[in-house]
């Protein structure tokens, strides 16, 4: 016997799901941007080691499918001995991709402080971290924001391969209740509704930004 | 005795050779003026003063701080040393005042409140004291500038560094800047300046040095300079400009 599902069961377990894409996106933003602003550093450091490892990092998190990089995490880790639940695994997968992206976007940021900006605050006899922190990174910071926020929507987005593993998030929901229901055209529409939702504010909210910003300079 | 004393230098960038063993001594209270062709290297050598330049070979020694080819410690001499840029090179996310106050407190650990006082004094010497909360984006050129001169004079160095420092400006700007300069000048304050204001150099310049491939091709009091060039290139430079 099949059990009936109404419009609202649907949405409703969708939602439920939806949650799940939503708290995998925090984590994965916060604990990604203080990875990444630890690649950052490393990567604009004036060690050649950091640098090249730095860079080497960001090359194959930018140069890899998200999907393969959950794989090596939740399949590694468990190869490892390591029991890892699909969530942890997908936490911990976009996590590091998110730092990647992260450190590249803003190492572009500190890069277009301009020279001048370096040459005036050493020649008041700043050192490299008191020009990094009084000059240079409050000004990155600005620049900073509208792309940050732009890039969110690519993890919001990002957390749909989490499925594959087994993450129950939006997708994942979706597609069980598609075989559940056999509707997937309107399944997967819901699905593709929220996933707007989710993203189309942070656009906007970019756009916005960035809009304010270019006023401002 | 003099301030500044720069013996043997030589700066190659890459293959060309750009300073080809400059001596040059400055005393105290001294007002220098380097000119020169573009390509002469006159900015490189006032770089070099200061270390925003590396030096390939030869000294550089101002009031007992010395700099050496490989030097990485370059703070005893920063601090004997400010600089004034074409670009004002404000930061832009602090106020003037700010801007004054930063290197005191930040480097030199000064506390806030005599930072402060320090600031509005330096604002106030170059007539900008009620300019103290405005931002660099709400200043015009000329105010600009005059900033990034009290910027540099609140870390009280012993020599000042110019570079081209009125050429980025609107002319009716540039009037305003040189009288500071000027001013500092008749206090005593040891200037090294690279200019295009020929009139300036030679109303307010002790000394002037020509720059020419690379080298000081002559230098002397700006007056005897321009009036009796005794270089071909000098005489042709003077005529271009005047």
């Amino acid at each position: 016997m099949f059990t009936q599902f109404s419009t609202w069961d649907i949405v409703r377990n969708l939602l439920e799901g939806g949650k799940w894409t939503l708290a995998l996106t925090l984590i994965a933003f916060v604990l990604g941007g203080i990875a990444g602003l630890l690649v950052l550093f490393a990567r604009i450091a004036g060690s050649r080691l950091l640098q090249t490892a730095s860079k080497a990092y960001i090359e194959v998190f930018q140069g890899t499918p998200l999907l393969m990089q959950l794989f090596i995490v939740f399949f590694g880790l468990s190869l490892a001995g390591v029991d890892v639940s699909p969530w942890v695994a997908a936490a911990i997968g976009l996590t590091l991709f998110t730092s990647a992206y992260l450190a590249e976007i803003w190492r572009g940021c500190v890069e277009s402080v301009s020279k001048g900006q370096w040459e005036a605050s050493a020649s008041l006899a700043m050192r490299y971290t008191e020009q990094m922190r009084y000059v240079i990174l409050p000004q990155a910071l600005r620049i900073a924001i509208p792309p940050t926020v732009g890039f969110s929507v690519q993890v919001v987005k990002g957390t749909a391969v989490a499925s594959i593993i087994g993450f129950a998030e939006l997708t994942k929901t979706g597609s069980m209740l598609a075989n559940a229901t056999f509707q997937p055209f309107m399944v997967f529409g819901f699905v593709a509704l929220g996933y707007f939702f989710l993203c189309y504010p942070l656009s906007l909210y970019a756009k916005h930004l960035e809009r304010k910003f270019h006023v401002a300079r | 005795m003099s301030l500044v004393k720069i013996a043997g230098l030589h700066k190659h960038f890459g293959s060309n050779h750009v300073l080809k063993g400059i001596d040059l001594e400055i005393a105290e209270g001294e007002v220098v003026a380097i000119i020169g062709r573009s390509g002469s290297g006159k900015s490189t050598l006032l770089r070099t003063i200061n270390g925003l330049e590396s030096i390939d070979d030869g000294e550089i020694v101002v009031d007992g701080a010395t700099l050496h080819a490989g030097d990485k410690d370059l703070r005893p001499l920063r601090l004997k040393v400010g600089m004034v840029f074409q670009q004002f090179n404000l930061f832009p996310h602090l106020t003037a005042g700010e801007n004054v106050m930063l290197a005191p407190t930040v480097v030199k650990k000064t506390p806030r409140a005599e930072a402060m006082e320090i600031a509005r004094k330096m604002m106030a010497k170059v007539g900008l004291a009620e300019k103290f909360d405005s931002y660099p984006d709400q200043l015009s050129g000329g105010q600009q500038q005059r900033v990034a001169i009290a910027r540099a004079l609140a870390m009280n160095p012993r020599v000042l560094l110019c570079d081209e420092i009125t050429s980025a400006l609107d002319p009716e700007l540039v009037n305003e800047v040189l009288s500071v300069v000027k001013q500092l000048a008749a206090e005593g304050m040891t200037l090294v300046m690279v200019t295009h204001e020929m009139r300036f150099a030679r109303e307010v310049g002790d000394k002037l040095v020509f720059m020419y491939q690379g080298r000081v091709h002559e230098a002397g009091p700006p007056r005897e300079l321009f009036a009796n060039p005794q270089t071909e290139e000098l005489a042709s430079f003077v005529g271009s400009i005047n």
